[in-house]
């Protein structure tokens, strides 16, 4: 296991990830609500060394109740629709929606009308869209830490452009 | 077919050792068309016409059509005579009792789990009845994610199928548009050119890479081991931006035709990709040496989730998860439309269809996988096509071998148009095996049991 943990090491060594700009963290709970999983995979993969996205804070928690942002995919089964007003109904305040993926934007959905709901947006008010199919992990991670401030600088900061 | 000699005609061809590979009901529900397959890669259906609305059920002959034909009768309204209870499956009946088995005795509860999971994980709801920590059974409600994909190709050509039987599931995406090019081709009469059969076996092959991959970083995080997890993880990235390299998309969409393919790669691409897949490779084995050598890991692993050779073949169970109970069945071994020469289906070293089984099977597979790709990725790749060699039909049949198993794929047309569109995924045969392999485990290997098998909602639920 040291040789995987070394090599870990190596690899994040070479890939040189940009240290966090930003001090604050975001909780995120995710829910499928009809997707074909390619967003969860891009998703999965967001924790990869490739990625690192715990190293700015943002993290998937197990329940809606601890999360500050629900994060959609797949366009909205009428199944799902009832699941997803729970877990929306759960969350604290305040709390953001996020819909990811083509689908849950409600662009190029494929099924019937009797099987899907709607686009996210006709369910709850999203306040963060991330389109394609599936959106790559860059583009998620990217659309994810516009949520959270910067840093703030203080005005005698030296820094302080 | 008349009702009584389609039970016998199903029961001879069982004692001639066929075996069930799907069963569907036409849109209008008059008719049932059950897939049988032999081990040689030969198919034939058997058709039954609906007397009143109902057939006779087969699910005695093969448990395996047991959600198939509980689905033809939620979605198609078919009766099947015979299949007692006939429990809702694609229908989400709000009474417990309709759906899942009652569980009576002693201090027996239920555990309710989903459909929303505590991860990043597809939607799907879990009934565990279980005594203290033993899971006694287990019943499945999938189908959550139904988008009535089938139903909605029904009328569009046979071009604009694809979009509905390769975007049921961004995993299988290949397998499954692979599966539906083939039965469009066979009911067109058309048979593949040798570089058409080779494109798309490097395409089944990225796709199985990324997946294998995948599963043993998920068998990873399923025993907590975040080392190997990571590791695998950082060898899925790298598969998949393999892919987009390649075809311009990380999951490969787009990729498949129907009777064409369109990908043209210069030598030098090809070389440059070959030569990923043997860094690829070399990664992956001393990934898996440092998961073989770790006790602690595989302390974790052996003897739960067991699914026998028996049960396997009893329940019809496809894929990594019945070579790992040491069935020899690879659809990749009789499949002359693909690139597959030669090959043979790789078994574990200890077959015992237990989690560690399934786990060195996705090893032991990956190996083959690498290899073919290293085969195949040499010399350039141009547009490739199919040529008319036979008579068309008004049905075709398709079946591939996806990284999760056997995976059929049936097209009904009337000319240019779809009539009906059947996909059954390698995902939709094995998750009542899945059920099988909880029983009688503990509560918290049930996770990791899951992970072993790493199936698919979204192509089941379509």
């Amino acid at each position: 296991m040291l040789t995987l943990l070394r090599d870990l090491r190596r690899l994040r060594r070479h890939l040189d990830l940009a240290p966090p700009e930003r001090a604050a963290s975001l909780a995120i709970r995710h829910v499928d609500a009809g997707s074909c999983n390619g967003c969860q995979h891009e998703l999965t993969l967001l924790s990869s060394p490739y990625y690192d996205l715990q190293r700015f804070g943002l993290g998937i928690v197990a329940s809606p109740r601890h999360a500050d942002v629900l994060l959609v995919t797949g366009a909205v089964t009428s199944r799902m629709h009832e699941p997803l007003l729970v877990a929306y109904a759960a969350m604290p305040e305040p709390r953001r929606v996020a819909a990811l993926g083509d689908c849950a934007l409600g662009c190029n959905v494929l099924g019937t009308a009797d099987t899907i709901v709607g686009p996210v947006d006709t369910i709850l008010p999203v306040d963060l869209r991330i389109p394609g199919c599936p959106p790559t992990p860059e583009v998620i991670a990217h659309a994810l830490l516009g949520l959270i401030s910067p840093l703030p600088v203080a005005a005698d900061d030296p820094r302080r452009p | 077919m008349i009702e009584e000699s389609y039970r016998e005609e199903i029961a001879a061809a069982r004692a001639e050792g066929w075996r069930f590979a799907g069963l569907h009901a036409t849109s209008d529900g008059a008719r049932v068309r059950t897939l049988l397959a032999d081990q040689a890669g030969a198919t034939r259906l058997e058709t039954v016409v609906a007397h009143e609305g109902a057939v006779p059920s087969i699910v005695d002959l093969f448990p395996a059509a047991g959600w198939d034909e509980r689905e033809a009768h939620d979605l198609q309204g078919v009766d099947f005579a015979g299949h007692e209870p006939l429990r809702p499956l694609v229908d989400h009946d709000l009474r417990v009792e309709r759906w899942a088995v009652p569980v009576r005795g002693h201090d027996t509860y239920q555990v309710a789990v989903g459909p929303i999971h505590a991860g990043i994980i597809e939607s799907g709801h879990f009934r565990l009845h279980v005594v203290g920590e033993r899971i006694i059974h287990l019943d499945l409600r999938l189908f959550y994610k139904h988008r009535g994909l089938e139903r909605a190709a029904e009328g569009h050509t046979l071009d604009e199928g694809l979009a509905y039987a390769s975007r049921a599931c961004a995993a299988c995406a290949v397998a499954n548009g692979v599966a539906y090019a083939h039965a469009c081709e066979d009911a067109l009469g058309l048979t593949p050119h040798s570089e058409l059969a080779r494109v798309r076996t490097i395409l089944l092959e990225l796709e199985r890479m990324w997946n294998h991959l995948n599963d043993l970083a998920a068998v990873c995080s399923g025993v907590g081991l975040a080392a190997g997890n990571q590791h695998f993880a950082g060898l899925t990235e790298r598969a998949r931006r393999l892919n987009a390299k390649l075809t311009g998309h990380r999951f490969l969409f787009g990729a498949v035709r129907v009777g064409r393919s369109e990908i043209t790669l210069h030598r030098d691409d090809v070389c440059a990709a070959a030569d990923e897949v043997t860094a690829l490779r070399s990664e992956a084995r001393r990934g898996w040496r440092e998961l073989r050598f770790n006790r602690s890991f595989q302390d974790r692993l052996p003897d739960i989730g067991v699914v026998d050779a028996a049960a396997a073949t009893r329940l019809g169970a496809v894929g990594p998860a019945a070579r790992a109970a040491g069935l020899g069945d690879d659809l990749r071994a009789s499949s002359p439309r693909l690139a597959y020469a030669g090959f043979e289906p790789a078994r574990p070293e200890r077959a015992a269809g237990d989690v560690q089984a399934r786990t060195e099977q996705r090893a032991v597979e990956l190996e083959q996988t690498f290899e073919i790709l290293e085969r195949l990725l040499d010399g350039r790749i141009g547009p490739a096509t199919a040529t008319l060699g036979a008579p068309g039909q008004p049905i075709g049949i398709g079946r591939v071998e996806s990284p999760r198993g056997a995976t059929s794929c049936i097209v009904e047309r009337r000319d240019d148009r779809i009539e009906r569109l059947r996909l059954r995924t390698g995902s939709y045969a094995n998750w009542p095996v899945v059920a099988y392999a909880a029983a009688d485990n503990l509560l918290p290997d049930f996770p990791l049991i899951n992970k072993s098998f790493e199936l698919c909602y979204a192509c089941a639920d379509r």
